[in-house]
């Protein structure tokens, strides 16, 4: 849905800027950033079909957010102070939960998988958005503001705002903001960390635009100086085909449904974790870690010999 | 008088006169042409991570990397250095470049074994990937899987 005063459209010059900035920066030798040609292109037209796909989609998501605040609880007036400030908390918390929801549970991982499939982390990294989201029915999980009372487009030019947040953190450029901000806020560190494969930092650091709802909940992960972040997912694509990488965790599910043999895998594949199976013959993230940690100890216990 | 009736197709005016659709399609273009800019500014600077072709020790840590929990008895780098086999039992870790870094992938030997290069590229179809791997000569397995 989209709010006659819409950050991302009004952003849209400063990402392109800022991308060119970066790459500049980076052809300098004045920033860390690498850009691969085909990986570039691709992030980029996942950004611009992600936008007509949201469109398509944008009429059916506007009429049901409208009846829900049709039916709402409260009025919350829309130029009041005190209503962006609860919003903004208010917000940024159905944030968590659909980020954390979209990666540990593989129907929504499916619609949400494409933004990590670039081995690279740079700002063009952060365009590279859903195509299926809309219909993976996430946007569901913020109707509570509307019945609540928060005027629809006040809503949506909150969800802009964090969004266009979380354009700037998806840099490697940056190493570490101030020890108080890192502490309160996301940054392009706790982000690196969201985007890494290693399996020491998988399923971590789901926040938006604060990073106080992973710490209270658990899921906080700081990047360490030790283990730099390698980027993707646990089993990269072996191409840099546009459909495929809006398609393939789709595709998968659909595979994989269709040779369940009972209504407990069918379940297990759409709804488990990213990496279910019954037989356990695939690995999950949790099980990822299990080795990582299997495979830590074992080295600080040969260490310690 | 009164207001002509809407027009059947999804036209419409905006204040200035120009139609929703025209308006869409400018801002396809202008996105279309942003992108191809930015696309551009990436290959010309050329900043992509280096990745030369494979030697034994970038194998060894790419295979450490990608499959920590297996121990290779035997391994083949590709004639061109892009792509590489490890051998661990009946598994065969798989590793190809894509753009700048490479994918990892395991089959079993049976499939690799049962592959026919033709015409120096040898194709291995996957369950989800179909990389080429350039080789040397028409003999395969290659000698390094000997047993």
């Amino acid at each position: 849905m989209k709010a006659a005063f819409d950050p991302v459209q009004m952003a849209i010059p400063f990402f392109v800027l800022a991308i060119i900035l970066e790459i500049a920066l980076a052809r300098l030798g004045k920033a860390k950033a690498n850009y691969e040609t085909r990986d570039t292109a691709t992030s980029l037209a996942m950004g611009l079909g992600s936008t007509i796909a949201g469109a398509l989609l944008g009429g059916v998501i506007f009429a049901a957010t409208l009846w829900v605040y049709e039916h709402r609880l409260f009025t919350i007036p829309m130029t009041a102070v005190w209503a962006w400030v609860v919003l903004f908390f208010a917000e940024d918390l159905p944030y968590y939960g659909f980020h954390r929801l979209a990666h540990e549970r593989r129907f929504w991982w499916a619609s949400h998988v494409n933004h990590h499939t670039s081995t690279h982390y740079n700002l063009s990294t952060a365009l590279r958005q859903t195509w299926t989201g809309g219909v993976a029915g996430t946007w569901l999980l913020w109707l509570p503001l509307s019945f609540l009372g928060f005027p629809p487009a006040m809503v949506a030019i909150q969800k802009g705002i964090s969004l266009v947040y979380q354009f700037w953190i998806h840099t490697e450029a940056v190493k570490r903001m101030p020890r108080w901000f890192e502490a309160v806020f996301n940054t392009p560190s706790h982000h690196r960390v969201h985007h890494a494969r290693n399996a020491r930092y998988l399923d971590a650091n789901y926040a938006g635009i604060l990073i106080i709802w992973d710490r209270m909940f658990g899921t906080f992960i700081p990047e360490v100086d030790e283990e730099p972040c390698r980027y993707g997912t646990v089993k990269n694509l072996g191409n840099f085909n546009l459909l495929h990488n809006v398609f393939h965790e789709w595709v998968g599910i659909g595979r994989d449904v269709l040779v369940a043999k009972s209504p407990r895998e069918v379940l297990g594949y759409m709804f488990g974790p990213p990496g279910w199976s019954p037989d356990g013959s695939r690995d999950t993230s949790h099980m990822l870690k299990a080795k990582w940690r299997a495979r830590v100890g074992g080295q600080a216990a040969e260490s310690d010999r | 008088m009164t207001d002509p009736p809407p027009s059947p197709t999804l036209v419409k005016k905006g204040e200035d006169g120009v139609s929703l659709e025209k308006a869409l399609l400018i801002q396809l273009l202008g996105s279309a042409v942003a992108i191809s800019a930015l696309v551009g500014l990436a290959a010309w600077a050329r900043i992509a991570r280096p990745t030369p072709p494979l030697d034994t020790a970038g194998l060894n840590a790419l295979l450490a990397e990608e499959f920590p929990d297996h121990r290779p008895s035997a391994v083949w780098i590709s004639a061109d250095g892009a792509g590489a086999l490890a051998r661990d039992g009946d598994d065969v870790l798989v590793l190809w470049r894509r753009g700048d870094g490479y994918v990892a992938r395991d089959t079993r030997w049976s499939a690799v074994a049962a592959a026919t290069p033709q015409q120096g590229k040898l194709k291995l179809v996957l369950a989800d990937a179909a990389p080429v791997f350039s080789v040397t000569g028409p003999l395969w397995p290659p000698q390094e899987f000997a047993v």
